[in-house]
């Protein structure tokens, strides 16, 4: 029993960068399609797609982000070796990776449809550039609430 | 500053000159022409005439550019082209070239190279069918004649069977031959093992019993394949003959495709240049074409910069002496087109106003508004003074390079290396450089890096989500003094109070006495903070009565607008972004450093991963952060601040201008 504060850390670790990371790539997927449809018409909007397709792209960094956080707050990524964690800050570790791997994952497919949209509205009005850009990154804000709320969370969490 | 005085010209002409009018007003830049607003109004003659002959002409290059550009390898690569390595040409030397290039002749022979190259493939194609056919005919060995065109006597056909039907069939056409005519039936090899395959066969018979021999074949299961009445020799003969024609065709083919890449590489750059010039003298007629006519005189309206008048005036009245133009400002029901007129530190940010929607004319330019708030929030959300110096880098080499990129694209360049500015301030005082890269690599230089710093959002996150939420409350505050200055601006007094100077006072008062009551401010400024609350929340509720009937409908709906400080309450908290964008790159930086030490370690190939890791990884960690850092700070301009006051909605002035698509055209 006295490795479980470690797993529990590392179990967050993993669903924070797996679960946002597939939210990505799903999202990433989704905006790729219409980006491909829409640059079968025009090869000259390759750029401005590429742009918007890349926006659901964020959660799955912030994901790693997290993990990376976590396995550098157990020590297991110096050469020391892990920390000794009981199970309690082991589970501390673990909430605090919930929010962006939970928020990660759902908003990244869900701004991934945006941008998707998005792609289809300059194809017909290019100019609209602007106004394509901020609609996704609506979504996204919340994203980033999720990343603040677990960064937040990680540095409170005392270990070692 | 702000949105330019426009002047509305009224210029009558004789129709002589309409040609050099034209030419002279695209020249100039700065004039949008006026549409006439009657419907089904005919447009002057004389330009219709000019309008469809350049039709014509653009038709050609259109072709050529649609049929040539896929073929043509630029020579100059395509960053290049987009940053300015364009030819430089003027109108009259574009003329010349118009006028000593023969399009129809490219066209003639680029329509004869496309019609060759489809009809060498219909020939290919078929060719190919023939050779698929042919090589299952292998079984049979004698001339294919006699199946398609038969002898006086004999003829045959052709046919698949299921490889299990085939003994019935032998059976079936045995007894037919005991009773009246020879048949004789060739297989071609099958596996026996295999019952369901598909097996061809030949058939030779008598002509007179053709009909029941088919008949008999049919009801033993062979579908009949419908031999190519071209085939006549046996079938390896055909195949050989068939097989040599594809070699000949695909030469053919390719040979064709040369010549049209060669007709390409030489075309091509004439061709954008024309197309460039005709899509200009489109634009032109098409600017005159919107006049008003007599016999005799023509009368075109366009707006135009104030600033410009004198200068566009003396050069129209250059042309001809019977020339008539009057200057006016806009009349008050007037709406007219708004042109940004902003200082060379302001203009780069013009873009981010324009990609939302431009100001009406007598509306407020929100760009000088903005441009400090951005340029600090992109500072906060890159915030790396490593990653600030390698775009400043960039875009100065940039700029030493190429000496002839456009303004439009110069200028959203400039953002950049503004904004490399503001990231450089903040990395140094947040203590980032290419994310904890002194730290790891360099202590000796901590002491420094420690020294500058003022905010440290790693050990203390709490400061900078301060920071950032007091920069949304100012934000938002500004934005709401700006409503108010434009309310009272048209005297709407009461609205100016009721709606944006009574939540100003509200989100004021309570952050006075939030803070005072923490214990950060003195504590008078908690009374001070309670009485500006007080009497915003005291005028947020009266106001939401005002249109209202009845005492109870007013006190529902001033608790209703009360309950809007929820929204204030949102839009400061999303300004956390400032800060968790911030952490996004500083943490990024450090992971890159982090894995870049860990392969440090490995045995003697480390140092050279570790190289590649550490460069590879911040060039991606700079990409990825600068399109976070550019649209989040823009969402905080277009949601949060402009949601206080700016709506856009103007037209964009759009002058008429010569075409630059291919090549730099000077007038």
């Amino acid at each position: 029993m006295e490795m479980l504060g470690l797993s529990l850390a590392l179990f967050g670790a993993a669903l924070a960068a797996a679960l946002a990371g597939i939210g990505s790539a799903i999202g990433i997927g989704v905006a790729g399609g219409a980006a491909a449809g829409v640059m079968t018409e025009d090869p000259n909007k390759f750029g401005s797609c590429l742009i918007l397709q890349a926006l659901p792209g964020t959660q799955g960094i912030y994901g790693l982000l997290i993990a990376f956080f976590v396995l550098n707050k157990i020590g297991l990524l110096g050469g020391a070796g892990a920390y000794a964690l009981t199970w309690n800050q082991g589970l501390q570790i673990f909430a605090s990776c919930l929010p962006i791997g939970l928020v990660g994952w759902y908003s990244a497919i869900w701004q991934g449809r945006t941008s998707a949209a998005s792609i289809q509205m300059i194809s017909k009005k290019p100019e609209a550039m602007g106004k394509a850009i901020i609609l996704p990154a609506m979504v996204e804000t919340y994203a980033v609430l999720a990343l603040l709320t677990s960064i937040l969370m990680l540095m409170g969490v005392q270990v070692g | 500053m702000g949105v330019a005085k426009l002047k509305k010209a009224e210029l009558y002409y004789h129709k002589s000159v309409h040609e050099q009018i034209a030419a002279a007003l695209q020249e100039t830049g700065a004039c949008q022409i006026i549409s006439t607003t009657e419907e089904n109004q005919t447009h002057p003659a004389e330009v219709e005439a000019l309008i469809s002959k350049n039709e014509e002409m653009l038709a050609d290059v259109r072709y050529l550019n649609r049929t040539l550009t896929p073929h043509y390898v630029d020579p100059v690569p395509a960053l290049d082209r987009m940053l300015g390595e364009r030819p430089e040409v003027t109108m009259s030397e574009l003329e010349e070239l118009a006028s000593t290039t023969d399009l129809k002749a490219v066209c003639d022979k680029t329509r004869n190279v496309e019609h060759d190259t489809a009809d060498v493939r219909l020939k290919l194609s078929e060719a190919r069918l023939n050779v698929s056919i042919l090589s299952s005919l292998g079984f049979f060995e004698y001339p294919l004649s006699v199946i398609t065109e038969g002898t006086q006597t004999l003829t045959g056909l052709v046919g698949t069977i299921k490889a299990e039907k085939i003994e019935g069939l032998k059976a079936a056409l045995g007894d037919f031959s005991l009773f009246a005519h020879d048949t004789e039936l060739i297989i071609a090899p099958y596996d026996v093992k295999n019952k369901t395959q598909d097996v061809y066969v030949a058939l030779l018979y008598a002509r007179s019993v053709e009909a029941s021999v088919k008949e008999l074949c049919a009801k033993n299961g062979v579908s009949f394949v419908e031999i190519p009445a071209t085939f006549k020799e046996t079938p390896a003969e055909e195949l050989e003959k068939y097989t040599a024609s594809i070699t000949d065709l695909e030469a053919k083919e390719s040979d064709l495709a040369e010549k049209l890449a060669a007709i390409a590489q030489e075309c091509v750059p004439t061709v954008q240049k024309l197309s460039d010039y005709y899509n200009s003298l489109a634009t032109r007629y098409n600017g005159t074409a919107q006049s008003e006519e007599t016999d005799c005189a023509m009368l075109t309206r366009f707006w135009l910069p104030a600033s410009r008048a004198d200068e566009i005036r003396a050069k129209i009245e250059a042309i001809s002496p019977e020339i008539d133009l009057t200057l006016a400002d806009p009349e008050p029901g007037e709406e007219p087109p708004s042109l940004l007129n902003n200082g060379s530190l302001i203009r780069p940010f013009n873009i981010l106003t324009e990609l939302y929607s431009s100001p009406t004319y007598r509306g407020i330019d929100p760009t000088p508004l903005l441009a400090p708030f951005f340029w600090v929030f992109f500072g906060m959300c890159l915030g790396d003074a490593g990653y600030a110096l390698v775009v400043f880098g960039t875009i100065l080499y940039v700029f030493k390079k190429y000496k002839k990129i456009s303004l439009g694209v110069k200028d959203f360049i400039k953002l950049f290396l503004f904004c490399s500015v503001s990231t450089f301030i903040y990395g140094v005082i947040s203590g980032s450089f290419f994310g904890n890269f002194i730290d790891s690599f360099v202590p000796i230089l901590v002491p420094l890096k420690n020294s500058l710093m003022l905010v440290d959002p790693m050990t203390n996150p709490m400061q900078v989500l301060g920071i950032s939420l007091l920069l949304g409350v100012i934000h938002l505050m500004f934005g709401l003094l700006i409503a108010a200055y434009d309310k009272l601006r048209s005297g709407q007094f009461i609205d100016a109070i009721g709606n944006d100077i009574s939540w100003f006072l509200l989100i004021v008062g309570l952050c006075l006495l939030g803070t005072g009551m923490g214990g950060m401010l003195p504590p008078h400024f908690v009374q001070i903070g309670q009485a500006m609350a007080g009497i915003g929340a005291v005028i947020i509720f009266l106001y939401a009565g005002k249109g209202k009937k009845g005492i109870i409908s007013k006190i529902i709906s001033g608790f209703l607008a009360l309950y809007g400080s929820t929204s204030y309450l949102g839009d400061i908290l999303s300004y956390s972004r400032l800060l968790a964008l911030g952490f996004g790159s500083a943490v990024i930086g450090m992971v890159i450093n982090l894995l870049g030490g860990l392969a440090a370690d490995i045995p003697y190939v480390g140092w050279l991963i570790a190289i590649v890791v550490i460069i590879g990884g911040h060039i991606f960690s700079i990409a990825i952060n600068i399109l976070g850092s550019f649209v989040h700070p823009l969402r905080l301009q277009y949601v949060e601040f402009f949601g206080k006051f700016y709506s856009g909605g103007g037209e964009a002035f759009t002058p008429l201008t010569l075409s630059q698509e291919y090549v730099n055209v000077k007038a």
